[in-house]
């Protein structure tokens, strides 16, 4: 397996020129797709060399739970630099399953703590609560779908940007984006060179559901409006952090994009653009990813194979 | 270990919550846990009605005052009150929301106001 057994580790990176164009240049809804399958693909892809890292180090250590012949001369030189590697891919590889399974964890808990708060409540799709804090959100649950927004966020809204909203909301629940959410947040849990493509697709589902709310209201502007109107009542952060100096947020670029004309609905850009050399590099590294895992599962099997006596 | 009364299913949590501050709010003035449990005719024990009314008084959503030698409660906030109340110790418990519930709108800071403003300002003028 030699090199290629880490570079799934590091072709993530390829991903972040389409990471960072997506944003503007491609439909909210193919970007979304398409960052969350990258970075699936990408996060098995780099976990399986983890954990093929982890077996030549651990049959290393004295005293392990391996077989002996697993470490074998032949296996160890499989993997270039195998004292150090293969010892620090233990505890990363505990790194990832404790941090992947924190946040699991953690969005099943936040889910069944919201649905436990509106219990009680009549059953319809929409929870209004009396708060004076605005908010909004969807609450995916099966057949338990929800939208949960507060009184204060409903009462800074024209009955037109209501609609944006409560259409936004549906949008969320219909196209299941928490589950494209969920994706890229354990995968930039599990190796951090994705972590840009947890934010992208974090924007680019936003985006995807004001489109959405645009068609169903038929007017852009008045999606525009609601998220500009909502922002700006909402609670100011408290001090003023480094991020006020950067390029505008997320809220200004989504009212901006509205604003805009509609994104064209062509499904995959030219390769001969800035946009699709991205698109195409990125599915390369994916594909690359997937190459060079499944060949160093293979080898390693056939080496420990070779090495077990029968 | 069966249940004592098969015609009775168990309770969902928080549904006894919500029928007591119900009753509460029926009463429209300070009453006894007495009065409550005889309000709700649902054969609970006085322990059990003193308990879910100190469970609402840590929520915040009932007030009590003492009169002579027992307490009268006060509701301060009704079903859904109750409901925002728990929504707010969710989404305040969760340090980093946005990567479990997609959002409306999240926290803008200072300087996306401005451009925030500008670009609402265009929106203004027409449809």
């Amino acid at each position: 397996m030699g090199i290629f057994v880490f570079l799934p580790l590091v072709l993530p990176l390829t991903a972040w020129p389409i990471a960072r164009l997506a944003e503007q240049r491609l439909h909210p809804r193919t970007a979304t797709v398409l960052l969350t399958w990258v970075s699936t693909v990408m996060v098995l892809c780099s976990t399986v060399c983890l954990a093929l890292l982890m077996v030549v180090g651990t049959a290393q250590l004295p005293g392990n739970p391996l077989p002996d012949g697993w470490s074998d001369p032949e296996v160890r030189e499989s993997v270039p630099r195998h004292e150090v590697a293969g010892k620090a891919a233990i505890p990363a590889l505990l790194a990832v399953v404790t941090g992947c399974g924190r946040a699991l964890l953690r969005h099943l808990r936040v889910r069944r703590r919201a649905h436990a708060a509106l219990r009680g409540l009549p059953p319809t799709q929409v929870a209004v609560l009396p708060d004076a804090q605005p908010y909004a959100y969807a609450l995916p649950g099966g057949a338990r779908d929800r939208i949960v927004v507060s009184t204060a966020m409903l009462g800074c809204l024209s009955s037109r940007e209501r609609r944006a909203l409560f259409a936004h909301e549906r949008s969320h629940l219909l196209a299941r984006h928490h589950r494209h959410l969920l994706l890229v947040q354990l995968a930039a849990c599990a190796n951090p060179f994705l972590r840009p493509l947890r934010s992208a697709v974090a924007y680019t589902a936003e985006r995807w559901a004001d489109e959405e709310a645009a068609r169903a209201v038929g007017s852009r502007k008045a999606v525009a409006r609601a998220i500009g109107t909502a922002a700006l009542v909402s609670r100011p952060t408290p001090v003023p952090t480094l991020a006020a100096l950067a390029a505008p947020g997320p809220l200004p670029r989504r009212v901006a994009a509205l604003l805009a004309p509609a994104p064209s609905g062509r499904a995959w850009p030219s390769l001969f653009t800035t946009v699709g050399l991205a698109v195409w590099t990125a599915a390369a590294g994916a594909a690359l990813s997937a190459m060079f895992s499944a060949n160093s599962a293979v080898t390693l099997l056939l080496l420990l194979r070779a090495a077990t006596p029968l | 270990m069966t249940h004592p009364d098969p015609r009775r299913p168990r309770r969902a949590q928080g549904a006894l919550e919500t029928q007591v501050l119900a009753a509460l709010h029926e009463a429209g003035g300070p009453v006894t846990a007495g009065w409550v449990r005889d309000r709700l005719a649902a054969d609970l024990a006085y322990t059990t009605v003193m308990t879910v009314l100190a469970r609402l008084l840590a929520k915040h959503a009932v007030t009590r005052r003492r009169e002579g030698r027992s307490f009268v409660w006060l509701p301060t906030a009704d079903e859904a009150g109750l409901a925002a109340l728990k929504m707010r110790k969710v989404l305040d418990g969760e340090q980093d929301r946005r990567a479990v519930l997609a959002r409306f709108i999240t926290a803008l800071p200072e300087g996306d106001e401005q451009v925030l403003r500008e670009l609402l300002d265009q929106a203004g003028d027409e449809d």
